[in-house]
């Protein structure tokens, strides 16, 4: 496992961690805090799939 | 004389008895679906039908769930060749007759009464079902089974890495944990929202780590890492961004 593949799956894993989250403050009815986890999420779960991508794919 | 000599084929075929799998087969599309429809409509059917104060149009609904799922069972055991009219038999009726329990007894469908188990154990009966109507496996051939000629196992042309499974299990692992997440919130809207993102957050996982585990194979032409970082920086502005503003907030709010 290269440097790149170790990053991009500890990207996934903190995404899972963020969804988490937000899923949890979506439950308490904390829509603003709940919206902000759930982009994080987006963001960690594309960076981890952008780092981990070979070219051209 | 000329006394009939038994064929080798013959004896094969009474020596040969077919596997646990062979005959899960071999029961057809409609009785496969039926296990897990039994397993949904206990954990799921069943408790609201037969709750403390459920009226008799419920428990004649679910009743008539079961009777869908054994109509579908006879239909395909008499006529082999109308399997689909009796998946769609288990399928119309036993959804609909179920959703109509549901309609009927809404209070005790209410996501306050439901712990995270038996949530949990109901949405993978359902998906089991779900996934037993949608792709029955292949029946045995009967009149071509003679001509099959049996050989050595056939070989994969590559393993699966031991790297793979890890990375496909770990998404696999936190897609269900997110499952888990929030079934006690309150008003049922909330709660149908937040399992929808729970489910579509477990998807974005599950995708996620399948990409990286193929990305490993696909490199003949490794990328340079200043191209990927390239390519990834536009999101890790995006999060270095989020991140900073969550601190900021924390900072000023004193939360």
């Amino acid at each position: 496992m290269q440097l790149f593949d170790a990053i991009a799956l500890t990207m996934v894993v903190a995404a899972g961690l963020a969804f988490g989250v937000g899923a949890t403050s979506l439950a308490r009815a904390e829509d603003v805090k709940a919206l902000y986890w759930l982009i994080v999420g987006i963001v960690a779960v594309q960076s981890a799939v952008q780092i981990a991508r070979p070219r051209g794919a | 004389m000329n006394e009939a000599k038994p064929q080798p084929a013959d004896d094969a075929e009474t020596v040969r008895t077919p596997s646990a799998l062979g005959r899960l087969i071999d029961l057809g599309g409609a009785a496969q679906a039926c296990i897990p429809g039994l397993y949904a409509w206990a954990v799921t059917v069943a408790p609201v039908a037969w709750a403390h104060g459920a009226s008799a149009f419920a428990k004649v609904t679910a009743s008539a769930g079961l009777v869908s799922l054994a109509a579908a069972l006879f239909l395909e055991h008499r006529r082999p060749e109308d399997a689909p009219r009796a998946r769609a038999v288990a399928v119309w009726g036993f959804s609909l007759s179920s959703a109509m329990t549901w309609l009927v007894e809404p209070s005790a469908m209410s996501l306050l009464k439901i712990d995270a188990a038996r949530g949990f154990a109901g949405m993978l009966g359902w998906g089991l079902f779900a996934f037993a109507c949608a792709a029955p496996p292949v029946r045995r051939d009967e009149a071509n089974e003679a001509r099959v000629v049996e050989g050595p196992p056939l070989r994969p042309r590559t393993r699966l890495a031991r790297g793979d499974v890890a990375i496909i299990s770990l998404g696999a692992a936190i897609a269900c944990v997110l499952q888990v997440v929030g079934w006690r919130s309150g008003p049922a809207e909330r709660a149908i929202l937040v399992r929808l993102v729970a489910l579509a957050c477990g998807l974005a996982i599950l995708g996620a780590a399948t990409d990286v585990a193929l990305a490993r194979h696909v490199r003949r032409v490794p990328s340079p890492r200043r191209e990927r970082i390239r390519r990834a920086i536009p999101w890790l502005s995006i999060l270095s961004v989020l991140v900073v503003a969550r601190l900021a907030f924390l900072v000023f709010t004193g939360k």
